[in-house]
């Protein structure tokens, strides 16, 4: 597994910050160097798409096809041993996580910062194979945000 | 990703930001597709990163609005993240036969740095030596129809 890349971010410094577009400097931070809005890299990797898990967490009246497990110390955690995935007809490996941490947003128009919490922040992964909505299996990576 | 303003004497945290891939017409949830290369696992050593690169989703302003609407516009954003998995605290074999899904789980600890872009804001996280997380794990699993596999 390849760590190597996972330094620190730096924020841009107002000189550049005003010559140069905040959009790009966001992706150079993190090593992507080139500008969002450019492309959007999501649609460009258009496949089968896959199912939605069946059901859904209780707290939200199984409305929505996503649990959360967790500790009960979390007060938005679904029992432990609840579906980590979004996407059924699935085998492979999943990752989930909430994480908290503090950001730094800087105004683009006046150059003002603040620091500011992120908080339990839900990130998954799902890598392997599915069944899409054409019936077919495929090899795909999945990430929830 | 939900951002706060921190909440004034013993005032909540008000969510200000929620960037998310919204919810699809099947009813995917907040689910996009990364390329394979940014994904990388070794189960057995309880490790896994996650790369998001440049990648457009929406800012639904905060949760309610994300899954209801009737709040603030939603507005495209722009962020990059990068996930780390690593640690062993638990090794577990969950089946749960009523949500349809078995595996191997392990949990463990997290750590993310990211950064994004919206029309008004720079948002670049603190280090990810300084993010934690509240609960982590990894899994090898199935479900819905690759259920019954051995």
């Amino acid at each position: 597994m390849n760590h190597s890349s996972f330094g620190s971010l730096h924020l841009p410094s107002r000189r550049n910050f005003l010559r140069t577009t905040a959009a790009t400097l966001a992706a150079g931070a993190m090593g992507t160097g080139f500008a969002p809005y450019a492309v959007a890299e999501n649609e460009k990797r258009k496949q089968a798409d896959p199912k939605p898990i069946p059901g859904g967490t209780p707290g939200l009246n199984g409305a929505f096809h996503v649990y959360a497990p967790g500790p009960p110390n979390l007060s938005f955690t679904d029992p432990p041993d609840s579906e980590p995935a979004t996407i059924t007809d699935f085998k492979g490996f999943a990752g989930l996580t909430y994480i908290s941490g503090n950001v730094v947003r800087t105004d683009r128009k006046t150059g003002v910062t603040k620091l500011l919490p992120f908080l339990d922040a839900d990130m998954r992964f799902m890598q392997g194979v599915y069944r899409g909505v054409n019936g077919r299996v495929h090899q795909g990576t999945f990430a929830l945000i | 990703m939900d951002v706060y303003e921190p909440g004034q004497g013993d005032q909540p945290p008000t969510q200000i930001t929620d960037f998310n891939p919204g919810i699809t017409p099947s009813g995917l949830f907040w689910t996009t597709a990364l390329p394979p290369e940014d994904v990388d696992v070794d189960f057995e050593e309880g490790e896994a990163s996650m790369r998001v690169r440049n990648i457009v989703l929406t800012d639904f302003h905060d949760f309610n609005n994300a899954l209801f609407g009737g709040g603030p516009a939603p507005k495209p954003v722009t962020i990059s993240v990068r996930v780390r998995w690593s640690g062993i605290d638990k090794r577990l074999r969950i089946t749960n036969a009523d949500q349809g899904f078995t595996g191997k789980f392990i949990v463990n600890q997290a750590q993310m740095e990211w950064a994004a872009t919206t029309e008004d804001f720079i948002y670049v996280s603190q280090p990810a030596s300084t993010s934690k997380s509240d609960f982590a794990e990894l899994g090898h699993m199935r479900n819905g129809s690759f259920f019954a596999d051995e």
